[in-house]
């Protein structure tokens, strides 16, 4: 039988910008930020800069990716290649009326610094979804800076997240994909069947990295297909965390790192599961038989 | 020939408690507890607060119905509010509740139930428990639990709180926030939700929490089930809509039914 493959996971992206984004030896992921229709988290700001580079980077990498592209197929790419073109990658999508929140928060987020000066800075590329909760102003205001409007109304069967996943998934340059991690805010509390709709996202796409993310606690999927290694960053995340059995009972799990570990224990909704449960390690290891919700909270910094 | 399964037992359910109180108050005979966890009272809390005949606070809870209320009340005296608001209990490790509170409702007569040895349950599970077995309660056949605080904010705990449902199948348990109410609809029945339209709905949704569910069969939604599967990495039922004053479902698995909440201005 082939070894389950290992998968690595890291907050670094939550670190103050003048740190390292990725832990030591790997390749910085490409971001994607995905805004969805709720109060933006205090660490917004944070998230939209991560990643971002020049014009001139710009350039140069879209450049470099048509020459690579055809490269591509006769070489495996050097990582420096790679860096550069996972930094263009970057993009920033507002479901619907997530926009309004863009609009309205980032300044309040920013309260030094001149409204007008951050509605132009912190600009969307794509405002996405069937456009029932943006403010008109707010769209025209966003499109007049070259905003991307992209109106699905025809599209009821998919909930914003999954229209916004799948669009960045499927707008991504090929060489990003294997390292392309999708951060979402927004998606957590407020409605209940929209939070459930948008776990069940992650569920829906497993090959991806997806990270829903408010200002209390951040949750990614742990596919069962792979045993895990999360690298906690004990400044910005913990102590407290658990593993989620969501949408099926879990035979045998088997944990390292946590105060409460796993020894190939049983959980499921009506009996155990993992909760309030605390990192004690750097790193976590996780291995179980069922698709996992890891969930760990963030630390408030006055 | 294979005897036939016994039919499920009928279950109704009904927000009436969300009722302003000059309505009729809900399904006769039934006693309210509210339980008070540790996050922003939501609007409707004074409400609540007057239907319930036991009022509980998780820990923290106690601070947020000491700051809450008078927040809620602004046309009123706050001490006044204070001491009319006051818990029954508070319950849970206290490591939460701010000590000029419980000092404040300790001498108002509040009972202070120190949980701090119990590190393997939730908050919510505590006074559950404590709700359920004590006589603060005299009839509870028709006993529901309305617990605020539940939803939202820490992950973990959500989950935990929904948990809570799940271990207790045979109680009824309402986890309320400002945006909406879930509960559980046990798979040993089968489910008659009355809507009362004037404070609940039309988004609603059912998922199957906790285990994929092979057939679920409903009526009075705008995209009802009809023998349909439902699990997490397939179809789960939300963003749905409630389209007759009544809603049944009939599940293979315990299902989580949820419904928004009108925001009237």
């Amino acid at each position: 039988m082939a070894p389950t493959p290992a998968m690595s996971h890291s907050s670094a992206f939550l670190l103050p910008s003048s740190s390292s984004a990725a832990p030591a030896g790997s390749a910085d992921p490409a971001y994607a930020l995905v805004v969805l229709n709720q109060r933006l988290p205090r660490f917004a700001p944070l998230l939209w800069e991560r990643g971002k580079c020049s014009p001139a980077d710009r350039f140069f990498a879209a450049l470099l990716s048509s020459l690579l592209a055809v490269l591509g197929m006769c070489f495996s790419l050097p990582t420096p290649f790679s860096l550069c073109l996972s930094l263009a990658a970057q993009v920033r999508v507002c479901a619907d009326g997530g926009a309004n929140r863009v609009f309205d928060g980032m300044p309040e987020l920013l309260p030094g610094q001149d409204p007008d000066v951050v509605r132009a800075r912190y600009k969307p590329d794509v405002i996405k979804g069937d456009m029932d909760s943006v403010r008109p102003e707010v769209m025209e205001y966003y499109s007049n800076l070259g905003t991307k409007i992209v109106d699905e109304s025809h599209d009821q069967d998919t909930t914003d997240l999954h229209k916004c996943v799948a669009f960045v998934i499927d707008n991504s340059p090929i060489l990003d994909k294997s390292n392309l991690c999708i951060l979402a805010i927004g998606a957590l509390g407020g409605r209940f069947d929209h939070e459930m709709g948008n776990i069940n996202v992650l569920h829906l796409f497993p090959n991806s990295r997806i990270i829903l993310l408010s200002d209390d606690c951040l949750i990614f999927l742990l596919p069962r297909t792979h045993t895990h290694n999360i690298h906690i960053e004990r400044s910005i995340e913990g102590p407290h965390c658990g593993l989620i059995p969501i949408g099926a009972p879990s035979t045998s799990t088997t944990t390292t790192g946590l105060r409460w570990n796993l020894d190939n224990t049983s959980m499921s909704f009506g009996r155990l599961i993992s909760t309030c449960n605390i990192v004690e390690a750097e790193n976590v290891t996780v291995i179980s038989d069922s698709d996992l919700i890891w969930t760990i909270s963030l630390r408030h910094h006055p």
